[in-house]
């Protein structure tokens, strides 16, 4: 009991450090621009102003469940293309699974304004500029490598006695894949999911090649409203970001819990 | 399910035994049958790639073996010259410099991630009151678009109104330039860069921990090991195919780093935090003229040293699983 | 088992993006292509001004004047020179940009852009000084919507506290023996941006046409005198250390505070000083030897890239048209707080609406464009060895007689002259 206290005032030590900047960032939001760039700062946003805060609402809401849609479509877009081949290459023995896995490492260092160039003559041809669909699309480059690569990781490590006894069953691969590796990958896949939403909700490249006229915009987009062509509304762009962080910060919690609960889950022994 | 694995196990063994039929035959009969059912689930995959990855990547090779001025990149009309590009980039005077910022970043940053990541993966393995919440809270960071990070990272450390030298002050440590000196700008977006990228390691390796069984721990207490004996000699050598793989991702990650430098420091003072990234951000984007056959040229030797550690990686895979 | 709560909720999900792709497919209505005879296709680097702003509102108005509707886009600054880049490789160009003066040469050069010959537009009333950035080779190819440029705002709490008369302020001397003043005062004396990217070189020219500098020599003594000016500010203290990474918009935070006797920015904070919580003035920048330094413009001209159909070029003249009428300028002028008119006309309409912006006026009138010179294309290049140099020497990694050295070098090698 006593140890269990200890540790989570050390634990909100350490979160508190780590997120000193996201403080700083909620204290800027508050701030009055001509009380910015005071020396020496301030810690507390001594005469505060909500103005940030009224702008976003009255603006942003709107952008933000753009980002919310484009983060949760990317999930199940990225899964669903990363958890089968994942599949095929770790435990069905995929013919080129080594070389697949390279390539997959060298997709991942394209510099991302390179691939929205690429992206922008393909979906020019296609009709895709300027849609969340087309969006979603684009952003799920930059995680399916990531989810490919992990999915692999964890799923070579499973017991491969389990997958044999469920084809002795008379299962098939497609019935192993669903009822036994993907519930054992669970943890992979949460990590996954979690890493596609991040970046997908952050993701300012694609946005801004892709999509800067369509009638729904994500927040990072959103955001430029407040930078003009030599004057940038800070406390504004502050507030924005963190007023789309409770949502998602939320989203995290209860997605954490999952991971957590259940946690022997990928053991096999009992 | 998991107690009668252990059954079936035997089982299948008492069934091999009696069959007749020769074990390769039979082997790769079902492997004949499994390598198209294999190719069928990593065929959206290959698509994909095909479709989203290849296109970009010729394009990018295709600027950088032409000179794409900028009449040319509109004209679609541009020379072909070959490894020219090339040649020109390592041959400039800022490629050494790049070089070796880049070095400094990735080194400095990776090493530290990792360390900070791994320690507050183990620190939060066993549960205790409020982890779930707190290790959520430490993915915050990621929610914030870059341009809030850099920006929130550049006013924390403005050398005249930033938060840290008014700390710092306070403990009698005089004022540290630090985005506007050569000597401590490198510092200063490693410092940053460390930050951003704690998240990623701190998951990744909190997954892996979870993947290795309790009782594997409980037997080492049992045997009377202490904390430290257990990371080192249960902990570490367990999590290395998850470390090696986060390891890597991250230098890939860290290699393409853009916006956190862009943004604080825009590559200066005086080249001190151009990387090679950089580098090719501002000469195709960064200038009134971009100059988009160097910037390639630079983008894809960033792929290729990003290929040797990737050959390194699967060397070491290999011998893995070997042993 | 998760798999089976999942599953249903994945298919949906899964069908709802298909779904949501098609539709996407199917309605969006902006395949790229430059619009349809009823819509043209304007981009802007307005986004602080949305859909209803009056900006917008104008923009449709001239719209609907030529019998069209507008379909506007707006890009931040930096991105949209590059996207009209990408749209102009894959023919899908919009019909009217307004564009950054310094990057018009750019663009020019690349045969993406209609001359304002070719679409038979009037340029005789510009002023030649704000024309000249959109000139190449005695061809122009758009129109200046506005311009703004820099002078010197001031503190005028400070100044009489310090016991400085602002009208004193002629020559660099002058300013230095006031800058040592305010300093004695116990206040801090200028700021301004040094930042390496085209704001710095912005902040930085009209010290170094003050100088007498030519951008062709980047390290000609005028040139060197100029810089020493600055580290020279920096090092007695004048100047904040923070200078070396400041962009306009942070210089004006820092001015805002009220620590600062001096901050060197542009007429978009004109309403901004109105509002300060002290009292403020501006002069025009001082000349090395008195006089005023010509000081670069800024400030966006309306360009036209070259289309497949040709007929849709007199729509796009009478946009254009709408656009640079004399109380078009002006109403551009007050949107933008404040874009001096580029005309004669239009200047003289706007004093009469605000008669406090004399001296911007006459300062505008002073200015030069940076692209002019027939420096065109050439500028970019000049101008990152120009911000190179500023930044070595103000981090002390050069002195100025080095970094501009080296600057020279480079810039002669790049722009191969």
């Amino acid at each position: 009991m006593r140890r269990a206290w200890w540790k989570t005032l050390l634990g909100v030590v350490f979160t508190a450090l780590m997120l000193f900047p996201v403080y700083w960032m909620f204290n800027v939001s508050l701030t009055k621009t001509r009380d910015l760039r005071l020396s020496p700062p301030h810690l507390f946003p001594i005469d505060p102003t909500f103005e940030g805060y009224a702008a976003v609402l009255s603006q942003q809401l709107p952008n933000l469940g753009t980002s919310l849609l484009i983060g949760l479509g990317c999930v199940v877009l990225t899964v669903v293309i990363a958890a089968p081949a994942a599949y095929a290459i770790s435990l069905l023995n995929l013919r080129g699974g080594r070389p697949l896995n390279f390539i997959l490492l060298v997709a991942q260092m394209i510099p991302a304004v390179v691939m929205a160039m690429g992206f922008y003559a393909i979906y020019v041809r296609l009709g895709l500029l300027n849609s969340v669909a087309g969006l979603i699309l684009a952003d799920t480059t930059i995680a399916v490598p990531f989810g490919v690569l992990l999915f692999t990781a964890f799923m070579s490590g499973l017991p491969r006695e389990l997958l044999q006894a469920a084809r002795i069953d008379g299962a098939g691969a497609w019935r192993v894949f669903v009822s036994v590796v993907m519930p054992l990958s669970r943890n992979s896949a949460l990590t996954v999911a979690l890493f596609a939403f991040l970046w997908a909700w952050s993701d300012f490249v694609f946005a801004s090649t892709l999509a800067r006229n369509s009638a729904l915009k994500p927040i990072t987009l959103g955001i430029y409203a407040y930078i003009g062509n030599n004057t940038t509304q800070w406390n504004a762009i502050m507030a924005t970001a963190v007023v789309a962080s409770i949502p998602a910060a939320i989203l995290l919690i209860v997605a954490q819990r999952y991971v957590a609960a259940g946690v022997t889950a990928g053991a096999v022994k009992d | 399910m998991t107690v009668s694995a252990t059954d079936r196990a035997s089982a299948m063994h008492d069934d091999t035994v009696a069959v007749t039929v020769p074990p390769e035959r039979r082997r790769s009969a079902l492997r004949q049958g499994s390598r198209w059912v294999a190719f069928g689930f990593a065929a959206p995959l290959l698509v994909y790639l095909v479709a989203f990855y290849a296109y970009p990547l010729i394009r990018s090779i295709d600027l950088s073996i032409h000179d794409y001025n900028v009449r040319a990149f509109v004209q679609g009309d541009a020379e072909f010259v070959g490894l020219q590009n090339y040649i020109d980039v390592v041959s400039a005077p800022l490629f050494g410099k790049a070089l070796l910022n880049t070095a400094i970043f990735v080194i400095g940053s990776l090493v530290f991630q990792y360390a900070i990541g791994l320690a507050l993966a183990v620190f939060f393995r066993n549960s205790f009151r409020l982890s779930g919440v707190l290790r959520a809270l430490f993915l915050v960071p990621w929610l914030l678009p870059l341009i809030v990070s850099g920006s929130t990272w550049a006013w924390m450390l403005n050398s005249d109104n930033g938060i840290v030298n008014a700390a710092l002050q306070a403990f009698g440590i005089g004022q540290i330039n630090w985005l506007t000196s050569p000597d401590t700008a490198m510092t200063a977006v490693v410092i940053a860069n460390i930050w951003l990228g704690i998240p990623f390691n701190l998951v990744i390796l909190y997954a892996g921990l979870q993947n290795i069984p309790a009782d594997v721990y409980e037997a080492a207490a049992l045997d009377g090991a202490g904390a430290w004996r257990q990371f080192w000699s249960i902990t570490f050598p367990l999590l290395r195919p998850v470390s090696a793989i986060t390891l890597l991702l991250g230098l890939v990650y860290t290699l393409k780093v853009v916006d956190i430098i862009w943004i604080m420091t825009a590559g200066g003072p005086a080249n001190a935090t151009t990387t090679l990234a950089i580098w090719s951000y501002r000469e195709a984007f960064g200038t009134g003229q971009p100059d988009l056959s160097p910037a390639a040229a630079v983008g894809n030797i960033l792929i290729v040293i990003a290929l040797i550690f990737g050959f390194l990686y699967l060397r070491t895979q290999r011998r893995q699983e070997d042993s | 088992m998760i798999t089976r709560k999942l599953r249903v909720p994945i298919a949906v999900a899964v069908a709802a993006v298909a779904a949501g792709a098609l539709a996407g497919c199917a309605g969006s209505s902006d395949s790229g292509s430059s619009g349809s005879a009823d819509t043209y296709t304007w981009w802007d680097p307005y986004p602080q001004h949305e859909e209803g702003s009056d900006w917008a509102e104008r923009v449709q108005a001239c719209g609907n004047e030529a019998g069209v509707t507008i379909e506007r886009t707006a890009y931040d600054t930096t991105s949209l020179t590059n996207q009209a880049l990408l749209s102009a490789q894959e023919g899908t160009s919009p019909d009217v940009i307004l564009l950054d003066n310094p990057a018009v040469s750019t663009l020019a050069d690349t045969g993406m852009l209609t001359t304002t010959e070719e679409l038979g537009l009037d340029t005789s009333p510009i002023d030649k000084n704000l024309l000249a950035a959109g000139e190449i080779d005695g061809e122009t190819y758009g129109i200046p919507i506005g311009a703004n440029t820099l002078a010197l705002y001031y503190n005028a709490d400070i100044l009489k506290d310090a016991g400085v008369d602002p009208a004193s302020i002629t020559d660099w001397a002058s300013l230095d023996a006031a800058l040592a003043g305010v300093t004695a005062a116990g206040h801090k004396g200028i700021t301004f941006a040094g930042i390496n990217t085209e704001e710095g070189s912005f902040q930085f020219l009209p010290w170094f046409w003050g100088a007498g500098a030519d951008l062709t020599a980047l390290d000609s003594p005028q040139a060197v005198e100029a810089l020493e000016l600055w580290t020279g500010w920096v090092k007695k203290g004048y100047a904040p250390n923070s200078v070396i990474g400041n962009s306009q918009n942070t210089t004006w935070e820092e001015f805002l505070t009220g620590d600062f006797a001096f901050a060197e920015n542009g007429t978009w904070q004109v309403n901004s000083a109105a509002g300060a919580d002290f009292a403020t003035g501006i002069i025009e920048l001082p000349a090395l030897k008195g006089g005023v330094a010509p000081a670069p413009t800024g400030g966006e001209f309306i360009i036209a890239p070259v289309q497949k159909d040709t007929s849709r070029y007199d729509t796009t003249k009478r946009i254009i048209d709408c656009m640079t009428t004399a109380e078009g300028f002006v109403e551009t002028a007050d949107t933008f707080a404040y874009y001096i008119p580029p005309t004669s006309e239009g200047q003289e309409e706007l004093l009469k609406e605000h008669p406090e912006l004399e001296t911007w006026v006459s300062a505008v009138q002073s200015a030069k464009g940076r692209t002019s010179d027939n420096l065109g294309t050439d500028y970019p290049l000049i101008s990152e060895q120009l911000w190179t140099a500023v930044q070595s020497a103000l981090s002390g990694a050069a002195s100025p007689q080095e970094a501009l050295a080296a600057a020279q070098a480079a810039a002669a090698e790049a722009t191969g002259k």
